[in-house]
């Protein structure tokens, strides 16, 4: 099992503290991602962008969230056997989770260097598979998580703060 | 929620008289504006962004699109009449593009301007503007009044990137204003200058723009009705006509495609959008920065651009056929730019910066939202989730939100009412 953690600067004690005390969400919204179905790929990001918007959530926040869900449940839908999304939002901060049915991630660490990617064609003549998924939600989480086991399955989440 | 009514001035008016609460319009606006309660659909004038949608959806002629009466230029000493460049698209082949502006002016104008002439004009602008401004990518057009409401109202978050410069029927009104004033020595309040539009989200513009620093137009007439009027002289200006200068090429500003094909150069990719849905769908992506190698779009909330819009007599299809025949065959006039480039050179057409007007928010105290939410998924599961609007509210999830906000009860869902064991 492989597992990577990454903190913006001064997000870790934070995100420790979240999943250490593992409060309750205030909504939660969970969607099915299907493999390879890129029709209906993006609908639960956008369905979180628009609970969001009716929340209040800054405007600049807003927009990293919808990037970071998006990339993620793309990714879902591209690499894996399909999975689900599951949103929990709290009074100060978005937890999201994406698990998939596998395969898993060979490594990781290869995975995050831009411009890697292991899209087959299909997902490359749909206008995916550039290899920016996981940076571009690296890029726009104050912290990001990912295990995997190969073979098996594969759990990334994110969490970004409100204020 | 107590609002006044009279904060946003709306040029779509309803006839409680006709209608009979069937909820056509509930179902077609883009922005959830319209509720029926007690069998007559009322618009929230905060969420209307004046598509028209709601105008074309009711079979009952209860939703009526307003515009001023051709009589209110009489009250000015020197009128002007200002032509979307989407008229000329509404006739047979039989009249002319010069003889149906000839008409127009026969109205009782003292002259006729174009919007069409100032198309050069703007596309020179738009590009210089998008160069000045690479850090906002992409630019979004804001020639069209409902996207740059629909915008404010829904994605407050792109306000920056709309194109902050004055719509062309403006820019001449203000250029014109200025050279009657002089040349005929005429104060500003004896100069009439008008509009006639092709949709409400332009007469409502002309009554309350948005980000305009000086005074503009003095009404907005109907395309539909000067068409009326047009028709009925024709014959005689077919028989006497004079030498009128045109503007076909300018014509292209009506049809959206057409217009991003003229930004779009070396090193300006543009992309044109149109219909609402459409729009909503692509400001969600730009939203979300996955449109960002385009620098320049074209948005417009009717379909194929202003062809479409909702006081035209003419199918937009058909209409752009035809302007893009007149384009083909017509020569245009040459109009002087370089007056225009210097007033654009000291700012003389930028807008004052456009602010947001949410209307998704459920409360400012994102722990209030939060608790409105729950509520609103609480009732979500009570409801029979048939989206049929039969309450008045567009979907399930609308009417639970206006329960929530207190515009509605449990006892509006008309499922529940019929069957409420059926549902325990």
């Amino acid at each position: 099992m492989a597992e990577y953690w990454y903190y913006a600067d001064g997000f870790e004690e934070r995100v420790q503290e979240q999943l250490h005390n593992n409060p309750e969400a205030e909504v939660d919204l969970d969607f099915a991602i299907p493999e390879k179905d890129f029709n209906t790929a993006g609908k639960g990001s956008s369905e979180l962008k628009n609970l969001l918007k009716r929340l209040g959530v800054d405007s600049d926040v807003l927009r990293r969230i919808a990037v970071a869900s998006y990339e993620a449940e793309i990714n879902v839908a591209a690499h894996s056997k399909g999975g689900v999304m599951k949103s929990a939002v709290h009074d100060d901060l978005i937890h999201v989770r994406f698990e998939d049915d596998g395969p898993g991630i060979a490594d990781i660490e290869q995975a995050m260097i831009p411009g890697y990617s292991t899209a087959d064609d299909l997902v490359r003549e749909l206008g995916f598979g550039a290899g920016l998924g996981l940076p571009n939600i690296k890029k726009n989480s104050d912290a990001m998580h990912i295990v995997s086991d190969i073979g098996s399955s594969t759990l990334l989440e994110f969490f970004i703060f409100f204020g | 929620m107590n609002r006044p009514d009279s904060k946003y001035f709306h040029a779509i008016q309803i006839l409680e008289d006709n209608c009979t609460g069937c909820t056509a319009c509930v179902r077609v606006c883009p922005t959830e504006a319209i509720r029926v309660r007690d069998r007559k659909a009322a618009i929230d004038p905060y969420r209307c962004v004046d598509c028209g949608n709601c105008v074309s959806a009711c079979e009952f002629h209860a939703i009526i699109p307003a515009s001023d009466p051709l009589d209110i230029i009489h009250k000015f000493k020197y009128r002007l009449a200002i032509i979307s460049s989407s008229f000329f698209g509404q006739f047979s082949e039989d009249i002319s593009y010069a003889h149906a502006k000839q008409a127009v002016k026969q109205l009782g104008f003292d002259e006729v301007a174009e919007e069409a002439s100032v198309t050069d004009f703007m596309i020179k602008m738009i590009r210089e503007y998008i160069r000045e401004n690479r850090d906002k990518r992409p630019i979004l057009s804001s020639n069209c009044p409902a996207v740059v409401r629909l915008i404010q109202v829904k994605f407050p978050s792109l306000l920056p990137n709309l194109f902050h410069q004055e719509a062309p029927m403006s820019i001449l009104t203000r250029f014109l204003r200025e050279k009657i004033s002089t040349e005929m020595n005429l104060p500003d309040e004896d100069i009439g200058i008008f509009l006639i539009v092709p949709c409400v989200a332009h007469v409502t513009a002309v009554h309350q723009p948005e980000g305009a620093y000086k005074h503009l137009q003095d009404g907005a007439f109907s395309t539909g009705m000067i068409y009326g009027k047009v028709r009925e002289i024709i014959k005689d200006v077919q028989n006497n006509p004079i030498p009128i200068d045109t503007y076909p090429h300018g014509l292209t500003w009506a049809l959206s495609g057409v217009q991003a094909e003229l930004v779009d150069n070396e090193d300006i990719r543009a992309l044109s959008v149109n219909g609402v849905d459409n729009v909503m769908d692509i400001l969600s992506r730009v939203e979300d920065h996955y449109l960002d190698q385009y620098d320049y779009i074209v948005l417009r909330s009717c379909t194929n651009g202003c062809v479409g819009g909702c006081l035209n007599v003419e199918n937009p299809f058909v209409a752009m056929s035809r302007i893009k025949k007149m384009i083909k065959e017509g020569d245009s006039a040459d109009a002087d730019i370089r007056e225009l480039e210097k007033l654009y050179q000291k700012g003389e057409f930028n807008v004052s910066p456009l602010a947001p007007r949410p209307i998704m928010e459920l409360d400012k105290d994102i722990k209030k939202a939060i608790q409105k939410m729950k509520k609103i998924n609480e009732f979500l599961t009570m409801l029979p989730g048939l989206n049929c609007s039969a309450c008045g509210s567009p979907t399930c999830y609308a009417l639970a939100e206006d329960i929530v906000l207190g515009k509605a009860t449990l006892d509006d869902c008309v499922v529940l009412k019929r069957k409420p064991t059926d549902l325990e």
